[in-house]
């Protein structure tokens, strides 16, 4: 074939040039338009799927409202739910001791503390160890004295350790005279209530 | 777009002009070999100076040879062939060659047809003319190859095919051995063939040439194809028929419009576009023209060529941008689509959240709180339910005087028990005083609920490893008793 006279065709081969750079950019320019609208797309997407599964969410949040708020609402009357009312707490075992027709009792109520995880499951459930110690006629005082504080506790708790001591070596007197020391920790359970209103 | 180009049919007289497209086609007109007429074949060549353009020479000034020369190819077969021509036509300046097959026996040796315009020069005018307005000049060729191109159109199967053909008042006389041109010659309009006879008298002779040449082989019988517009050759054919040596039949102007597709109208009122018309689109097989002519139609397809790559570039891109652009805007679309279906999905949701009531915890946390409650409110540690063993053994054994007792929960579902206890009464006897400890544990051990039991101390520590003291003054005291327990008993 005969050689291309290159002096005459600058014009043509600037313009396939010119084509061949247009076409380019065009491609390019319109494939990171496609990229980016497939972006774009991909996290409207993901913003659905999230609109969904809140929405789902709700929904189930609704049945789970509809069915447990009586009993949630008398956790917070009995004062599970909240703040711990000591005063109550404190009236009770008092009330209880004396519905047992005990001799009194000493108290002492420890700071408020995390529940075991293992107990919680998830919650923020806190406990407060109560020690108290007080005198005894006979053994069953002591079962009688803590059916009593079930009766009257505001709040739940839990019989976590007891110990009952013989005051005298003496045998037991059949005399109206307390010869054992009672000493038992309670715990009581409380669930710190979030502020708010949940979204 | 591409295959547009002028074709002209030049003769010494004049020139006439044909613009071609495939599927169409216009005649220009015919323009007189004098300076009006070269001035006004100027302002057409003008006007269409961007065509290439196709030279077809009608002359009697031509001159045909068949060669049979060594097969070689390349730089070898242009040196071979130019010297050929040269040899042949010696200082004809329009001279070409065309291999028209390959012998099939021997050296297997190639055929060809060499041409020249033995006298040009009243070609100058018009080819001057060409060069001036810088066109693109694709070939020169003479009419007999077009009146090849006419022969294929009409589908001539016939071996020995001798066209004759009268175009502005000049008999052409051309020999197609299988379709191929082997011979022509032109018989102007100055000599006697206005006479149907003596147009046959001339088939005749060139016959009786063609034989005498060895061209067309003695016992062949020539088909002869008369092609007349003005309808003059047509009392030509009974008397060829007459001789056994030809069949001639008549191309009639429907026919061989038909087979150009063009209108009949339009051939019949310029015949001489049927050869024109019948090699247009075909490649130029026997060039004329010398290679100095043929620059600017190098130029003219190299530009073309860059021009249609250029083209196919810039459609291609437009083309690939235009579809991702689309995708694109298809795909935002949807992403428009797919943010309403969110923002609905998130309306359906406030409308839910606003109806609920105020709650101090999530309400994912409302059943495990209650479920919490429901645990916590199952006493572990039953006091009750621990004092029931220990009642039923101490009963048993009222010899055993409870010191104390520790109630622990494990939160495994036991509860453990620690029990510090002592005989009643003791005489120093410890053989009798284990035996009845050992007693109280093994009926602690029976009684339902209770796990198990683990002695913690005991009045005399036996074990090998452990340090033993006492005293044996006679005194014993139920202190001296003194053990401890450990049970486990299932809450």
């Amino acid at each position: 074939m005969t050689p291309p006279p290159i002096a005459s065709l600058k014009t043509s081969m600037l313009l396939l040039l010119a084509a061949g750079l247009l076409a380019a950019a065009g491609i390019f320019w319109s494939h990171q338009q496609d990229t980016e609208a497939r972006a774009a797309l991909q996290a409207q997407q993901t913003a659905l799927h999230a609109a969904h599964a809140r929405q789902e969410q709700g929904r189930t949040e609704a049945r789970l409202i509809a069915q447990h708020i009586d009993a949630y609402h008398a956790l917070i009357a009995r004062g599970f739910v909240g703040e711990e009312n000591r005063l109550a707490w404190i009236e009770a075992v008092h009330l209880a001791n004396r519905d047992a027709r005990l001799y009194g009792l000493t108290y002492t109520l420890s700071p408020r503390a995390a529940a075991p995880a293992t107990l919680a499951g998830g919650l923020p459930l806190k406990q407060t160890r109560m020690t108290m110690k007080m005198p005894l006629l006979v053994e069953t005082d002591l079962p009688h004295f803590l059916d009593a504080l079930h009766t009257r506790a505001p709040g739940l708790f839990r019989v976590s350790r007891c110990r009952l001591a013989r005051t005298t070596d003496a045998p037991p007197q059949p005399v109206n005279r307390p010869e054992l020391d009672a000493e038992c920790e309670l715990l009581w359970f409380t669930v710190v209530a979030d502020t708010g209103k949940v979204q | 777009m591409f295959s547009h180009r002028l074709i002209l049919l030049a003769t010494p007289r004049q020139i006439g002009v044909l613009d071609w497209r495939p599927g169409h086609m216009h005649w220009l007109g015919e323009f007189a070999a004098d300076t009006a007429g070269i001035a006004a074949f100027r302002q057409i060549v003008v006007k269409h100076a961007q065509l290439p353009v196709l030279l077809v020479a009608d002359t009697v000034d031509e001159d045909y040879r068949s060669e049979i020369l060594p097969h070689v190819q390349g730089h070898a077969r242009a040196e071979l062939l130019a010297r050929k021509l040269k040899q042949v036509f010696r200082n004809a300046r329009f001279t070409g060659a065309w291999r028209q097959t390959r012998e099939t026996t021997g050296r297997r040796d190639d055929r060809y047809l060499l041409a020249a315009l033995t006298d040009a020069d009243w070609l100058t005018p018009w080819l001057s003319v060409l060069h001036r307005e810088r066109v693109p000049l694709s070939g020169i060729t003479p009419l007999a190859m077009a009146c090849q191109q006419l022969l294929s159109k009409l589908r001539v199967q016939e071996p020995h095919t001798l066209l004759a053909c009268r175009l502005n008042n000049s008999l052409r006389l051309s020999y197609y051995h299988n379709g191929l041109l082997r011979f022509s010659r032109l018989i102007g309009s100055d000599t006697p063939t206005q006479l149907p006879g003596n147009a046959a008298d001339e088939i005749a002779k060139t016959q009786l040439y063609l034989a005498g040449q060895r061209i067309l082989p003695r016992e062949a019988r020539l088909h002869v194809l008369l092609l007349d517009p003005s309808g003059q050759l047509d009392s030509a054919q009974a008397p060829l028929n007459a001789d056994p040596a030809f069949s001639t039949r008549l191309i009639d102007m429907p026919s061989l419009a038909r087979a150009l597709r063009i209108p009949d109208d339009f051939l019949a009122a310029t015949p001489e576009v049927a050869p024109l018309a019948a090699i247009a689109g075909e490649a130029v097989q026997l060039n004329l023209a010398p290679p100095e002519l043929l620059q600017r139609h190098t130029e003219f397809r190299w530009r073309r060529g860059l021009n249609l790559a250029a083209g196919i570039v810039a459609a291609i891109g437009l083309t690939i941008t235009a579809a991702y652009w689309l995708h694109a805007q298809d795909l935002r679309d949807q992403v428009q689509q797919t943010q309403g279906e969110a923002q609905r999905a998130d309306a359906r949701h406030a409308a839910i959240v606003r109806n609920f009531p105020a709650l101090a915890t999530r309400p994912d946390q409302l059943g495990l709180t209650l479920a919490l409650a429901t645990q916590l409110n199952r006493a572990p540690l039953d006091v009750n339910a621990l004092f029931m063993p220990l009642g039923q053994a101490l009963s048993a054994h009222p010899e055993v005087v409870v010191k104390a007792l520790t109630l622990q929960d494990t939160a495994d579902g036991t509860a453990d028990i620690t029990l510090d206890a002592q005989l009643s009464d003791f005489d120093g006897n410890y053989r009798a005083a284990m035996s009845r400890i050992d007693r109280f544990v093994a009926r602690l051990a029976a009684t339902p609920g209770v796990a198990s039991v683990e002695r913690l101390t005991s009045p005399v520590d036996t074990a090998p490893t452990a340090t033993l003291t006492g005293k044996t003054t006679g005194e014993a005291a139920p202190e001296e008793t003194r053990f401890s327990l450990s049970l486990q008993v299932r809450t």
